[in-house]
């Protein structure tokens, strides 16, 4: 049995019927990641010991008639940033390099109790400040789809991982495009649902207003169950919406007939890489067979100002959240002959380069003066953001629009032109400003076999209706298969 | 010359919720082992998340009413960031642009007379924690490290922002007593500042001839009425020195220094800090609605000044003993009970007054410990109405009764006055008294030497004084005789 070539949803099945275990499921999956890891590095820790246990539990709720839950046995990740309990939580960074939080992130406790088994946690960009996961301290993840190339970030050990087949479901962190971006580059399928939905406690913030738990899957079926796990509000989370969440699952099996998708204009489409314009068309046609209607739609304010709005609110407040890495109570710490002292060179030391340039550049814009120029303007443009947007789902049921405008870029670019690297933010950071849900969908793979994803997205709390736009499309286009890693990558058999 | 004292106010209530402002720790730390209350969100430990506690947003919109400020409908935190040891998460969770309760007043009486101070704002925020520096004066000052006690940090902070209306030491300590008052009466906060549930900070400044306000200096460290009185007469003074001379006067926060008696520089305006006030994401805003509003409103008690006025009108007392009576809620609730059983408030107010002050001012107990049940000493007034006791009398019983913690009942018994008389083992005790104070005339008696009953006679005089007339003189005769036996 290829187990690593199985759906969540198939893997559950098949433990609940007991025509196999959790435990040989959670081995068959430890087994690939110990034999290809070391190429992609895509793990930064396992956890064996606990991942064995819990297996073990599942495979005793079986044989003793309980429930498992609906994830039962199915091997999952996590990004470093999630908090998870007895096992360490780095951030990539070295500030957190030896820290172990004492409590799961609430996601990570709500995957455990649909009876997913947790095997470990992904490489990511540090502090989830990057997009192509090569500034983390465990060294840089490589794209299962081809190795001379980026996983995309912050995210990217998460959707590598998924690619690669170490595991059907993994849990990534999405500020500003950082679970849809590697998910775009690793040909797989990732979703940032609404702000609000799903609990952020124990995920180690970067922007309060901008963040979100993602998931990362292989198809939409695996995508609206993990949904239906993690979607709902938490007494440690007052930002998590208590609004009664509809059944995801079914609302996925539902069709798009009649209803009616925007398609986004305006863009400079000249500039983008053209397999991703084909995507786009691609999607849209599929749109059309299964009944929808397009029409065409223009977000002048959000496509001018997105990018730069996008970067003042989120390092804004990147330098407020890190702000309590001083090194005296965890962390990385570096004595020194006063408390400013030791906090300079905690700090200094801890940080890498690119968290350093945040932080400053965050600092800066929120010091007085530069507040009132940058910050203020920044919040008042992401209003008028999310209004273009509100005032056009009035009219449309949801918007396909690119998810980043290049193919996965080569090793080493964000060294050559950091600037091109932030502009990739253009069309993800759109869904977070205005804290809408946003899909990162597979449509297919160019002749090198490079994935190539669109962006579908919809009104605040519309995922379940996402969800459904998204499961059409993957009937008609076909979900990703398990990349090729045993030749190098490629899309998979 | 028409320069006048300008003095504003900023006052701390630490309010008394069960659990911290933005976690589930317990608000009791006074006294607990250093850093045993505390949690992953109180510590800022990564990916934690700040909880707002309800029942500190009720209190302090309690306040907001009290002072008769307008409770906003919609507000916000604010973060303020700053770097050090008491502050996990280098940000303190505060309001900045929409504080809860705005543009409110309070009445205050000074110098003889009613004043009306302004109140410009009072917002939420959390407490942060403390240092502790090993040092033999506590000072941070050569000491060779310093520790950090996280207990207090998170504590809900309500911060009352007054205009600058005051002019003089006395408006603001009638000022602060005024609020500490209404804290109490409402129940909202403990308001002492000797433990830090009240601290204030006073900005001082002053008026120009042509009406504008001069420089600002906020002194700080001022932990007791007494250190406030005496800094702002120092900082009076200093200040109008430095306009004499034609000086200009720096935009600064001064330090009191109890022991030298001086305010010093801290640091000035060029060196304020920025603290990068911005919104606290991490929490929604809040939305106190009407209803939540009305709802408080109806649960607010009698205010401090409502009850004043209606004690000088319904039991005819005067604004000197209405004040005294209703500085304590406790101690007006005694009165009035002692009143409801029939006893003449004027009466009950002169007791309390006089007796009862000076009991409890021996004793160093506050009214709530007052043995004596506010109903048993209204009976025990009645009783003096009606001429069943003298005064004399009475203040004996009560003694008693607050001594053997007895009731009125087995005090008149104990203390032998039953129908207005001393008998039985009340006289006996005084007989024996008097017989100890006179050893000579009791040898002589007992010697065989009073062949007339001249000394006998003697004695039975004394015992009738020592009684106060109030026993029978058959009887003192009757114990005399046989105690001299
Ligand atoms: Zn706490």
């Amino acid at each position: 049995m290829e187990f690593h070539k199985l759906s969540a949803l198939d893997i559950a099945e098949g433990v609940k019927k007991g025509n196999w275990t959790a435990s040989e499921v959670l081995s068959a999956h430890l087994q690939r990641i110990k034999k290809f890891d070391g190429q992609i590095n895509a793990v930064v820790t396992l956890s064996e010991e606990s991942a064995d246990r819990d297996a073990k539990e599942i495979d005793k709720a079986v044989a003793e008639g309980r429930d498992p839950g609906p994830l039962a046995g199915v091997p999952f990740l996590v990004k470093d940033n999630f908090c998870t309990d007895g096992i360490r939580t780095t951030c990539c960074s070295k500030m957190l390099s030896d820290w172990i939080p004492d409590y799961d992130a609430t996601a990570v406790k709500k995957m455990k109790e649909a009876g997913a088994v947790l095997m470990g946690k992904t490489n990511m960009d540090e502090f989830a400040m990057g997009s192509t996961t090569e500034s983390s301290i465990f060294g840089p993840t490589l794209n299962p789809r081809d190795f001379d190339r980026v996983p995309g970030g912050s995210s990217g050990g998460s959707a590598a991982a998924v690619a690669a087949g170490f595991c059907p479901i993994a849990l990534g962190s999405d500020t500003g495009g950082s679970v849809r971006q590697p998910s775009a580059f690793c040909g797989v399928q990732g979703m940032k649902p609404s702000y609000g939905q799903i609990s952020r406690y124990g995920v180690v913030a970067y922007a309060s207003s901008l963040d979100q738990v993602g998931p990362i899957t292989r198809n939409m079926g695996d995508m609206a169950a993990v949904m239906e796990v993690l979607a709902c509000a938490d007494p440690n989370d007052t930002t998590c919406d208590s609004y009664k969440r509809p059944s995801f699952s079914e609302a996925a099996l539902e069709g798009i007939k009649g209803k009616k998708i925007a398609m986004l204009t305006g863009y400079d489409a000249e500039s983008m890489d053209r397999p991703l314009i084909e995507a786009i068309e691609r999607a849209a046609d599929y749109c059309r067979s299964a009944g929808a209607e397009i029409v065409e739609a223009e977000l002048p304010i959000t496509m001018k100002h997105a990018v730069a709005c996008y970067y003042m609110v989120a390092l804004g407040d990147a330098s407020s959240k890190l702000a309590c890495f001083d090194g005296m109570r965890y962390g990385h710490h570096a004595d020194g002959r006063s408390l400013a002292e030791m906090y300079k060179r905690s700090r200094n030391e801890g940080f890498g380069k690119e968290v350093r340039k945040r932080i400053l550049i965050g600092t800066c814009i929120l010091t007085r003066g530069y507040y009132e120029n940058y910050y203020v303007p920044a919040t008042k443009v992401r209003q008028m953001i999310a209004d273009e947007y509100a005032e056009l789902f009035k009219n449309v049921d949801a918007l396909i629009c690119p998810i980043t405008p290049a193919l996965p870029y080569k090793k080493g670019l964000v060294e050559e032109d950091p600037v091109r690297i932030y502009l990739g933010d253009a069309f993800s950071s759109i869904a977070n400003l205005a804290g809408l849900p946003s899909i990162s969908l597979n449509v297919g793979f160019t002749e090198e076999g490079l994935p190539t994803n669109v962006q579908l997205m919809g009104p605040r709390f519309g995922d379940a209706g996402l969800l459904a736009f998204a499961r059409s499309i993957e009937n008609k286009a076909g979900s990703p298969q398990v990349a090729d890693i045993e030749n190098k990558g490629g899309c998979g058999e | 010359m028409n320069r006048e004292t300008v003095i504003g106010l900023e006052i701390h209530l630490q309010l008394k919720t069960k659990s911290k402002l933005f976690c589930s720790c317990s608000s009791d730390y006074i006294g607990a082992t250093p850093n045993t209350n505390i949690c992953p969100v109180c510590l800022a430990v990564p990916g934690t998340l700040p909880i707002l506690n309800d029942h500190a947003v009720a209190l302090a919109v309690k306040i907001g009413l009290a002072l008769h400020c307008s409770i906003s409908d919609n507000t916000r935190f604010h973060r303020k960031h700053y770097f050090y040891a008491d502050l996990p998460k280098a940000y303190q969770i505060t309001q900045y642009e929409h504080p809860i309760a705005v543009k409110g007043y309070v009445d205050i009486f000074a110098e003889g007379k009613e004043k009306r101070i302004r109140v410009h704002h009072l917002h939420l925020e959390e407490d942060a924690g403390k240092l502790v520096h090993p040092t033999s004066d506590g000072r941070l000052t050569g000491a060779a490290y310093s520790l950090v006690d996280y207990n207090r940090g998170g504590m809900p902070l309500s911060e009352i922002v007054s205009e600058p209306d005051m002019n003089s030491a006395e408006e603001v300590i009638a000022y602060i007593t005024q609020i500490r008052q209404l804290a109490r009466y409402l129940e909202v906060s403990d308001g002492e500042m000797e433990s830090g549930s009240l601290r204030v900070d006073v900005n001082v400044s002053h008026s120009n001839p042509d009406g504008s306000l001069g420089t600002r200096v906020e002194i700080k460290n001022v932990n007791s009425l007494k250190s406030i009185e005496r800094a702002l007469e120092y900082e009076i003074a200093r200040q109008n020195k430095v306009l004499d001379e034609g000086g200009h006067l720096a935009q600064e926060t001064r330090l009191w220094d109890d022991v030298a008696g001086v305010t010093r520089s801290m640091r000035s305006k060029e060196g304020e800090r920025d603290y990068r006030y911005y919104v606290e994401m991490d929490l929604a805003p809040i939305s106190a609605g009407s209803e939540y509003v009305r709802k408080i409103s109806e649960s607010l008690p009698e205010m401090p000044w409502e009850k004043l006025d209606r004690f000088i009108k319904e039991y005819s007392i005067s604004l000197e003993e209405s004040l005294r009576l209703t500085e304590q809620k406790e101690t007006a609730d005694y009165f009035e009970a002692c009143v409801s059983e029939g006893a003449p408030p004027i009466k009950c107010a002169n007791w309390m007054h006089m007796e009862v002050q000076r009991i409890l001012h021996d004793l160093s107990i506050g009214i709530n410990d007052f043995p004596v049940p506010a109903a048993e000493l209204g009976k025990l007034i009645i009783k003096v109405e009606k001429r069943e006791l003298s005064n004399t009398q009475a203040k004996d019983v009560l003694a008693v009764m607050v001594e053997k913690k007895a009731s009125l009942q087995d005090a008149v018994r104990l203390s032998g006055v039953s129908d207005g008389k001393i008998s039985g083992a009340a006289l006996e005790e005084a007989v024996k008294k008097v017989l100890d104070s006179e050893p000579e005339a009791v040898k002589a008696v007992r010697d065989g030497n009073d062949k007339k009953g001249a000394k006998v006679k003697f004695l039975r005089g004394l015992v009738m004084r020592e009684t106060r007339g109030s026993a029978d003189p058959a009887e003192v005769s009757q114990v005399v005789v046989s105690l001299l036996k």
